[in-house]
């Protein structure tokens, strides 16, 4: 445990945040726009909830796992580690957006946790060599799902699922996730 | 036997220019087009427009305006497959190679032409949709109508948001060092381009990626006698009209002017995956394209 706290400040350094800060400033920027135009809200904040969860699964490609591999440190571990900054930071950055769009009105959570959930499940079973990419795309591939189905058809509410039922995905995901603990 | 023995000598056989190009957009387009991304994304697009209907109690035009907004995951797709083809520019090539820099990026973006064919594609796709329907509803009484049908310049932005799609895809493949990275950039650039409400008022429709139309000017308050205005004009009114009557103004002009923008925002893109010779003279030449083409709108709305 020591060696894992010891290790959250270098592994963050490591992170690139630069792509992360320019999809933050999007979105802090259509949510601005949105705000002026009063339009409707539930497309930017489902846009929201699938990008930053797609940035913080897209934080867990390490240039570095094969050099780190004879480490006593599991590979789930060191996702964890790497995942812990990106989780803060997206959970931040979600914060800042939801009260441009809404001023003082709470908008829950749950979707950007099992969307992001749902992206470390499939970066953690998919082929290793695009294991990090498919895992970036899963929360995008759910978000055009939901978009293309028609509204009001069995279809769509099994597509929109991370949105009505956000913490049953996560539970599903997380569960996923640790019968695949030793990938 | 010495003879047989004696080394002989390989001489490269000599190519032409332009037989290496052909041979290095060939050699281009192969993982490009192996991509199943765009193809997928091109899928979705499709059942996304097949869905477009006209139903009774709709915001007035608001099937209309589903048509365009449709093409945008297919749009994502090509943009994450040229960022795909560009990121390999990233990797040194020998300075003897056959084929310079300014050809091998040439080669890679003429060999992602075959995705705006497939955006012509899903236009001619929405046209002939569009015309099965009997047309599209726009419009409340008085000024309605049910068989509005997109012209040809608003059908011709999907080929040429493509171009910007390629455009954008190359720049980011370019620029951004781990690829997987553009993943969330590209995906957030092109749906929130798809809220195209926002992006929908007067004064910045010009400056817009998406433009779809009709374009709501309000003409009068909730009380105003909609008779009065004149015939030709297409409303929204109470309930829908944001509290008053607004026009639901179309023009072809506008989208003309658009696309010259969106060729202007494709050319500045570009700029970025450009190697540095001739890269200030492509900017010069989107800058000056895409002035032309946002002054041209500015002027022509009313």
């Amino acid at each position: 445990m020591t060696t894992l706290a010891l290790a959250f400040v270098p592994t963050a350094r490591a992170i690139r945040w630069r792509p992360v800060l320019v999809v933050v400033a999007s979105l802090v920027l259509v949510a601005v726009l949105a705000e002026a135009t009063r339009g409707p809200i539930s497309a930017v904040l489902a846009i929201a909830a699938a990008g930053l969860s797609s940035t913080a699964v897209a934080g867990l490609h390490d240039p570095a796992d094969t050099l780190l591999e004879p480490l006593p440190v599991t590979r789930m571990q060191r996702r964890l580690l790497r995942l812990a900054p990106l989780a803060v930071s997206a959970a931040a950055a979600w914060w800042v957006v939801t009260e441009v769009l809404s001023p003082g009105r709470h908008q829950p959570v749950g979707p950007l946790v099992g969307l992001t959930a749902v992206g470390v499940a499939v970066a953690v079973w998919a082929p290793r060599r695009r294991a990090v990419v498919l895992g970036a795309g899963a929360p995008v591939a759910l978000f055009v799902l939901t978009r293309v189905v028609p509204a009001d058809t069995r279809m769509a509410e099994v597509a929109s699922v991370w949105q009505t039922h956000p913490w049953w995905v996560l539970l599903g995901a997380v569960t996923i996730c640790w019968l695949g603990r030793r990938r | 036997m010495s003879s047989a023995l004696a080394p002989t000598a390989v001489t490269p056989r000599a190519s032409s220019g332009s037989g290496l190009f052909r041979a290095l957009v060939r050699a281009e387009a192969r993982p490009l087009l192996r991509n199943p991304v765009p193809w997928l994304c091109f899928l979705a697009s499709v059942w996304a427009l097949s869905t477009v209907e006209p139903t009774v109690g709709e915001w007035p035009g608001s099937s209309y305006e589903q048509v365009q907004p449709s093409a945008v995951p297919m749009l994502f797709g090509i943009a994450l497959a040229a960022a795909v083809a560009a990121h390999r520019a990233r990797s040194d090539v020998a300075p003897a190679a056959p084929a310079g820099e300014i050809q091998r990026t040439a080669a890679r973006l003429v060999a992602a032409v075959p995705y705006v064919v497939l955006a012509c594609g899903y236009s001619a796709l929405a046209a002939w949709r569009e015309r099965e329907l009997g047309g599209m509803w726009l419009g409340m009484e008085p000024g309605r109508t049910t068989t509005a049908l997109h012209t040809f310049p608003e059908l011709a932005q999907v080929p040429a948001l493509a171009l910007v799609a390629v455009a954008l895809g190359a720049a980011v493949g370019r620029r951004v060092s781990r690829l997987v990275a553009v993943v969330p950039l590209l995906f957030v650039f092109w749906f929130v381009v798809m809220t195209y409400w926002h992006f929908g008022a007067p004064s910045v429709t010009p400056f817009s990626v998406l433009q779809v139309q009709p374009i709501h000017i309000t003409v009068g308050p909730a009380s105003a006698d909609p008779m009065a205005f004149p015939d030709d004009w297409l409303l929204a009114g109470p309930p829908h009209g944001n509290g008053g009557w607004q026009r639901q103004w179309v023009s072809q002009a506008l989208a003309w002017w658009h696309l010259v923008w969106l060729v202007g925002v494709a050319l500045v893109l570009l700029t970025a995956a450009w190697p540095r010779s001739g890269r200030r003279w492509l900017l010069a030449a989107g800058l000056v394209v895409a002035a032309v083409g946002a002054t041209a709108q500015v002027a022509v709305i009313p």
